[in-house]
């Protein structure tokens, strides 16, 4: 390659980089401007209604003017149509109610297919991204004045998985910055004696940067100046003192797993055999694992094998109606996070109401067309998983709940099942944590709790699952792993853990655990658990400070 | 008469600032001041001294049109060639933009790879 075809490439790579932030942007943006249609729906007041249509227009003209430009030549093209359409009821002063449910209706669709479609980027920007040929650890800065606090973060990042490096000053900051940029930034904003620098810091630091980080904000104030502040210069987390280090590095993972997440899991429910292998087709289309049940009496045992996050049921079957069979899903409180979306020829809007107050979260109206199929499923699938993310963490730990993990233990072996490839269930339990906490007292007893809980996730890959199954108890699932490799990674942990000194009240001490292993792709899963429980038993029986593998 | 060599781009919206200052560098080889405000461009335009201004033309506070009016008092825009950026297309808009003193639009969204031609042409004929 000559220095011309290198220096177009390297123009190719920026590009695309620029293409793929502003494809994040969008992502925030749209919903927002989604929103601000609904409030101008929701709005009565006639000259407030007049400042809002007035920046909605603005909006659009802004989007139309630059998604083509990144590539996103038809979101250009539709946001300029709605554009031309609010324009036109600003010149008349009228605003049509009618029209302007379409106009809600199309922006929220916008919304949800653009991040369906984000693939499709223009033609200048197909270069793969620079940013790719990454060594697997995210790089991340962090601005903290008080030596202690910076610390603690930047190993427990560490101990993550991530690449954390602590910076004292602005000074050192800004050095670091031109010597490499990190993925992503964690500023305290109160910095010396000073309550505005950090914010200020970090403002003219976005600003100077090319393309802004991801950024997380630290603070001692938590009111709500100070957090719209932390919005307005793009922050994704805001965290007030003390610091919940779990927490961070959730929000962080969340950040960086917006893009490469699972495919979601989508179940269909429609006796009609063409249209329904349709749906499936449109819906893998969109990058969703899809699976279909032509007999509603099969719906339990796909459910209970397949664990969808979105549920998608024909109104009018025989046998069985989709407003039904949603009742008595809706009867299984395990399955209360799933959202229902109904498929119906029916267009009576108080029919569709009356059914959705006894179960269910929305409608499809038929004739369906694929994209708003997509991005009525896509959008609840997408919230479904953000919430069900959030509910299903343990605050101490940052790790899954009792019931998530053991949801997760299913889904794991029911994939070992199918693959013939054996996954490993581990149950863990500190050695004498009660000893612990009567001599240490409970806050170091949730600091003991905490340690272990970082370091199996630093010691786990990342397609394992860990829970916290009750106190002191963990349980994680190892997918693709047999028993003799599982017990080999756990005793390298056993050692490890028992190497960590805890500062006691009164003086340093240490803490052993214990491990019960079962291994499979024959076996259920509850079958599983409960040999992996046996065989911690028998570890603790045995004298404690071991690992043991169940006999099958 | 001087060469083309530093533009001063005016422009609010982040992504697009960014992905021009790319193309007019790498592509056409200039010097790029971005600007994310009508008041920030009054505030560099004497210190940078540019051969091409490029002016969005709807941004918050002072909007294109006014920048171009206050930029007009400050520095020379009978040297200084002034083109608007926006997404409006309308021929009477065009007509308007240049009766305020630019000397051409160039339409959003634009080419980034395309960018650095059409300044270039923008330049030859106010040159003409």
């Amino acid at each position: 390659m000559d220095k011309r075809q290198q220096q177009m490439a390297d123009l190719q790579a920026h590009l695309q980089q620029l293409g793929e932030q502003f494809s994040q942007r969008l992502r925030e943006e749209l919903p927002q401007l989604a929103d601000k249609a609904l409030q101008l729906q929701a709005c009565a007041d006639p000259s407030e209604q007049l400042q809002r249509l007035t920046e909605l227009r603005d909006h659009l003209h802004k989007l139309a003017g630059s998604a083509g430009t990144f590539g996103f030549s038809d979101l250009g093209a539709r946001a300029r149509l709605l554009e031309q359409q609010t324009q036109q009821w600003l010149s008349s002063l009228e605003l049509q109610r009618q029209g302007l449910q379409g106009l809600v209706n199309e922006l929220q669709q916008l919304a949800s297919v653009e991040q369906v479609s984000q693939a499709s980027v223009a033609p200048v920007l197909k270069t793969p991204s620079v940013g790719a040929n990454r060594d697997g650890a995210y790089r991340v800065y962090i601005l903290e004045d008080e030596l202690k606090v910076g610390d603690v973060i930047r190993l427990t990042l560490n101990t993550f998985g991530y690449q954390a490096s602590h910076f004292l000053t602005t000074a050192a900051l800004d050095a670091a910055l031109v010597e490499q940029l990190p993925d992503a930034l964690i500023i305290d904003v109160n910095l010396g004696d000073s309550q505005q620098t950090g914010l200020d810091y970090a403002a003219a630091l976005q600003k100077r940067l090319e393309h802004s980080l991801p950024l997380l904000v630290l603070t001692t104030q938590n009111d709500f100046y100070t957090q719209l502040q932390a919005a307005r210069i793009g922050a994704m987390g805001f965290f007030s003192k003390p610091v919940d280090v779990a927490k961070l590095e959730n929000r962080l993972e969340r950040c960086f797993n917006q893009q490469s997440g699972e495919p979601y899991r989508v179940l269909i429910v429609d006796d009609d055999r063409e249209l329904s292998s349709r749906y499936r087709l449109v819906l893998s289309g969109a990058n969703m694992l899809v699976e279909v049940v032509n007999d509603p009496l099969q719906l339990f045992d796909a459910m209970a094998r397949f664990h969808p996050e979105v549920l998608v049921l024909d109104v009018n079957m025989p046998g069985c109606s989709g407003p039904e069979l949603a009742q008595v899903v809706r009867f299984n409180d395990d399955w209360l996070r799933v959202p229902i979306i109904y498929l119906s020829a029916e267009t009576d809007i108080a029919l569709q109401m009356s059914v959705l107050i006894r179960a269910g979260d929305d409608f499809v109206t038929k004739p369906i067309s694929d994209n708003s199929l997509i991005a009525t499923v896509f959008a609840r699938a997408q919230r479904a998983r953000l919430l069900s993310n959030a509910l299903s963490r343990d605050s101490l730990t940052g790790l899954l709940k009792h019931a998530d993990i053991k949801e997760q233990v299913a889904i794991e072996q029911e994939r070992a099942l199918r693959s013939g490839k054996p996954a490993s269930v581990v149950m863990l339990d500190i050695d004498h944590f009660k000893k612990v906490n009567d001599t240490h007292g409970h806050a170091v007893g949730d600091n003991v709790i905490r340690a272990l809980a970082n370091l199996l996730r630093q010691r786990l890959r990342r397609v394992d699952s860990l829970g916290r199954y009750g106190g002191e108890e963990f349980m994680a699932v190892l997918p693709d792993c047999n028993g003799e490799q599982a017990v080999s990674i756990l005793d390298e942990i056993r050692q490890q853990f028992s190497s960590i000194s805890f500062a006691g009240e009164q003086s340093d001490f240490h803490v052993s655990l214990s491990a019960g292993i079962a291994s499979s792709h024959e076996r259920t899963a509850d079958e599983l658990m409960e040999m992996a429980d046996r065989a911690l038993y028998a570890a603790k029986n045995n004298g404690r400070n071991q690992v043991r593998l169940a006999d099958d | 008469m001087p060469d083309l060599k530093r533009i001063l781009h005016v422009e609010d919206d982040p992504s697009i600032q960014a992905v021009a200052k790319v193309a007019l560098e790498a592509v056409g080889g200039f010097t790029v001041l971005s600007c994310s405000c009508g008041q920030d461009a009054l505030d560099q335009v004497q210190g940078f001294a540019p051969d091409f201004i490029l002016l969005d033309v709807m941004m918050p506070g002072m909007d294109g049109p006014q920048t171009l009016q206050e930029l007009g008092r400050m520095v020379d825009i009978t040297q200084i060639p002034v083109a608007f950026m926006t997404a409006k297309v309308q021929p009477n808009e065009i007509e308007h933009y240049r009766s305020l003193g630019a000397r051409d639009v160039i339409i959003k969204p634009f080419d980034p790879m395309q960018l650095a031609t059409q300044i270039r042409a923008i330049w030859s004929q106010s040159r003409g």
